[in-house]
């Protein structure tokens, strides 16, 4: 609004800021899906890829998706170490099933890790109508024929609607895997894809099984398309778990004919994606769960994991040197709630210092089934040189399907480790958390300060501009009052004449005053002879020449040739001036102070003459 | 007049050697005490107290901003510790609180990409500091050159006159320096102070249409402040502009000669 020129100056500095080289975040999270346009019975993978500088990030938080049914696909996590500088990247995958024909916005989503926030930007996804087209390679489906005694559901009929959510077992171990299955059936075409709340669980977790499933069936003589949601879910602690309802909301429309019967009816049911209609909600009934106690005889090194799994050790290289770390990984891959399996200890290791545990998890879901990989790194920094031996580490794990305890144990792992510039004993490695970048973010606000009054600059700097604007004009009043002396006398220096014929006339009249003075205290003859040398002073300064080195004569002679404009009377009144006072100054006994004072007299009379007559 | 120049000299710099705080001691002890057992809102009342007595002092305004932040109000936390910033740019607490509060509200003290060791040097001294340089500049600019008429022709003429340009040279830098801080995002600038942020309106009035949000803790340009109701307010990283009311915002301005 408020334009200044000063604005194009802050331009240019902030162009220098955009030259410069840009720092690296710290925390960044970027966003892509798979495709730009998607058909509303089809889904959509985003992939939210958060990295950090430290072991662990944060899960991104997703913003409210309305025009979306989310599912989470699983995660990948990669972290590397490099000279003690750790850096994490961390995929998730989601699947978007759209719920309206349109271009579709996927907001911003966010991320913060208590000290940073990183922001993505917005995606825009094209969803479209099914296609119509029979794919490539197949045969048109060929008109099926209508069947006695089943209905044609027209407008006048009651659309038959149901949800129904069941689990594949009723009774489980704490930390199995449990699969809750949530189908919705409908007999007509809904104006979109309808909006799953999963349900609220009780001493379980869970994980989501995408993608949705889709299909059609028959039930009582009825075609139905349904949606199945599947979701894995682990029990807690031993005891009764509850999966309380889910609820399906869903957009039926007011008036509608399909015919049941016809082949394309599924394509058609969600080509009709966009029409109005009433919202309807569904909901299943509470489920319930018994959870049984783990069998005892669990190994002493048994800390909860529940599965089925493998596990191996390797370190990222086989030569090492004293006081440089090596990276030793242990990864447990299998099946089973991997986010629950904790670190598995390593044994007394003296010739190595261990730094803390950090551990990347790998999630995928393949088959209805919970798995992956994680893997546990440490940070090995070898004291001593030598061949050196990480011994096996094992690993226990209670496996629910044969009902029994298992134990597996990594191989050995050896290190050549050579003596390097380091002791080993003395060494500090560089911890997530305690690099410079994170304690100069700072975790927490500086503490109050218990400092009085402001600091001397700033206390000056407050006195200096409360000062009253004028105080400032007086340098430049004075810088101005120089320059003109300055001018002065160089004109002066330039005209000395000149400045002479100008002041004769204040020069004459101090001279006058001196002299009455001199009278006043009597002293006659000097007051006489100020008046002379006055006289003579103010005559050589108008003709620019020293008059008492010349007689009278001469004088008057010069004032004539000088000053043309002369009146004879003048003249002649500077001759009997010049007369008694030469008389007088040279005769100081006829200078009586009634004769001086007149002579002082004449004296201003004449120069108020000569002023007027001595024009250049 | 020869006596009159210096006694003006004098009056113009008449200040102390040192700064007398207008505040005991003790006083902002106990009000840190306060802080420290936790008592945030009494310690607050504390600063606020310091802050008037003594509103050329970063000091009020830094705890203040420390005691805000404690009872989880970004926006006003922000405030006071931009007020801080303004007065002391140089001090490292007043800067790591400032960039630690604007981070919990998504926004950074230094521009993204910029190099620190610029940015430092850009906030080097305090608009009030770059002033008083540009004062002294000109003072020193103005007696060097009168000397340099005075001393005409002589050596400490011409050394004068040298004296005179090179202040001259260094005033034109600061005026330039001073000229490219009014882009400073704390200059004309004022802090969403209102929890949960401040509405932003298609004009100064409730019959405007509400099109956008400013969240609590974001710095924002004061573009107009005329209605006495209602800033116009400017979003600068969203290039966006509308008005909010005056008691959501809180300007970063001090009152002149205090």
């Amino acid at each position: 609004m408020k334009q200044s020129p000063i604005r194009y100056a802050a331009l240019s500095a902030l162009l220098i800021f955009s030259l410069a080289a840009r720092a690296a975040a710290l925390l960044t999270i970027s966003v892509e899906t798979d495709r730009d346009t998607v058909e509303i019975n089809d889904n959509l993978f985003l992939t939210v890829t958060v990295a950090g500088d430290s072991a662990s990030v944060p899960e991104p938080t997703l913003p409210n998706m309305q025009n979306f049914n989310i599912y989470s696909s699983g995660r990948s996590q990669n972290i590397s170490i490099i000279n003690g500088k750790i850096t994490t990247t961390v995929s998730f995958t989601y699947i978007l099933t759209p719920r309206f024909i349109g271009v579709q916005t996927i907001p911003a989503i966010s991320v913060f890790n208590g000290r940073e926030k990183a922001i993505s930007r917005e995606l825009q996804v094209s969803v479209k109508k099914p296609s119509q087209q029979p794919q490539a390679g197949q045969q048109p489906p060929k008109p099926r024929p209508h069947r006695p005694g089943q209905a044609q559901l027209g407008a006048a009929q009651e659309p038959q609607l149901s949800l129904k959510a069941e689990t594949d077992r009723r009774t489980a171990y704490p930390g199995e895997q449990i699969n809750l299955s949530v189908k919705f059936y409908t007999s007509v075409p809904l104006s979109s894809n309808p909006q799953y709340v999963q349900p609220v669980f009780k001493n379980l977790i869970s994980e989501d099984l995408p993608p949705v499933r889709t299909g059609e069936t028959e039930i009582n003589g009825t075609r139905f398309a349904y949606s199945e949601i599947k979701t894995a879910l682990f029990a807690l602690t031993p005891g009764p778990a509850e999966i309380k309802p889910a609820t399906v909301i869903a957009q039926i429309p007011s008036e509608q004919a399909v015919d049941l019967s016809d082949p394309n009816f599924f394509q058609n049911f969600m080509a009709m994606s966009g029409s109005q209609g009433k919202s309807r909600e569904f909901s299943t009934e509470d489920l319930r769960l018994e959870i049984k106690p783990l069998p005892p005889g669990a190994p002493q090194n048994f800390s909860g994991a529940v599965g089925n799994y493998a596990v191996s050790a390797s370190a990222d290289r086989g030569d090492a040197k004293t006081g440089e770390p090596v990276n030793f990984s242990v990864t447990v891959a299998g099946s089973g709630n991997l986010k629950a399996v904790t670190a598995p200890p390593l044994p007394e290791m003296p010739d190595f210092k261990v730094f803390d545990t950090m551990s990347s998890l790998d999630v995928k879901k393949e088959g209805d089934l919970i798995g992956g990989k994680k893997t546990f790194t440490y940070i090995l920094v070898p004291r001593t040189e030598g061949r050196h031996t990480i011994p096996p580490i094992k690993f226990s794990f209670f496996d629910p399907r044969a009902g029994t305890y298992s134990e597996q144990q990594t191989a050995p792992v050896t290190l050549v480790v050579q003596k390097g510039e380091q002791s080993g004993n003395n060494v500090y490695y560089n911890q997530p958390g305690s690099e410079g970048p994170v304690a100069a973010s700072g975790t927490d606000i500086r503490y109050v300060s218990d400092r009085t009054g402001p600091d001397t600059l700033t206390y000056l700097a407050a006195r200096v501009s409360a000062l009253p604007l004028w105080v400032h004009s007086v340098p430049a009043l004075l810088l101005a009052l120089s320059f003109w002396l300055a001018r002065l006398n160089r004109f002066k220096s330039a005209n000395p004449l000149l400045f002479r014929f100008r002041r004769a006339r204040v020069e004459a009249d101090k001279d006058i005053a001196r002299a009455d003075a001199l009278m006043k205290a009597g002293s006659n003859n000097e007051a006489v002879s100020v008046l002379y040398d006055s006289f003579i002073k103010y005559l050589s300064d108008k003709c620019g020449v020293n008059v008492g080195a010349l007689t009278m004569k001469k004088a008057a002679e010069l004032i004539k040739e000088r000053f043309p404009g002369t009146s004879d009377p003048a003249l002649a009144e500077v001759r009997e001036l010049w007369a008694a006072l030469e008389l007088r100054h040279f005769s100081p006994e006829a200078a009586l102070a009634e004769g001086t004072a007149d002579l002082s007299h004449k004296y201003s009379l004449l120069l108020e003459l000569l002023e007027k007559e001595l024009k250049p | 007049m020869k006596t009159l120049i210096p006694l003006l000299l004098l009056a113009a710099l008449a200040v102390p050697a040192a700064p007398a705080a207008a505040y005991d001691r003790s006083e902002l002890a106990e009000y840190n005490d306060l802080y420290k057992e936790g008592h945030y809102e009494e310690a607050l009342e504390g600063y606020k107290k310091v802050e008037a007595q003594e509103p050329s002092s970063p000091e009020g305004y830094y705890n203040a901003g420390n005691a805000l932040f404690r009872l989880n109000r970004p926006g006003p936390a922000v405030a006071s510790y931009a007020k801080a910033f303004i007065l002391d740019p140089r001090s490292s607490d007043i800067r790591t609180n400032l960039d630690f509060a604007l981070r919990q509200t998504g926004q950074k003290l230094a521009p993204e990409g910029a190099p620190m060791a610029l940015h430092y040097l850009y906030y080097l001294l305090s608009e009030t500091e770059i002033q008083m340089m540009i004062a002294l500049l000109f003072w020193l600019a103005c007696l060097a050159g009168a000397a340099r008429f005075l001393l005409d022709g002589s050596g400490p003429g011409l050394a004068a006159g040298r004296a005179a340009a090179l202040s001259a040279l260094l005033l034109l830098a600061s005026v330039a320096w001073l000229g490219v801080r009014q882009s400073s995002p704390f200059n004309s600038a004022g802090v969403v102070v209102k929890a949960g942020g401040a509405r932003m309106l298609s004009g100064p009035g409730e019959n405007f249409k509400t099109y956008a949000s400013a969240p609590e803790g974001r710095l924002v340009k004061i573009l107009d402040e005329a209605d006495d109701n209602y800033y116009e307010i400017g979003l600068p990283r969203e290039g966006i502009k509308g008005w909010a009311l005056k008691g959501e915002i809180e300007q970063l301005t001090f009152q002149k000669g205090k």
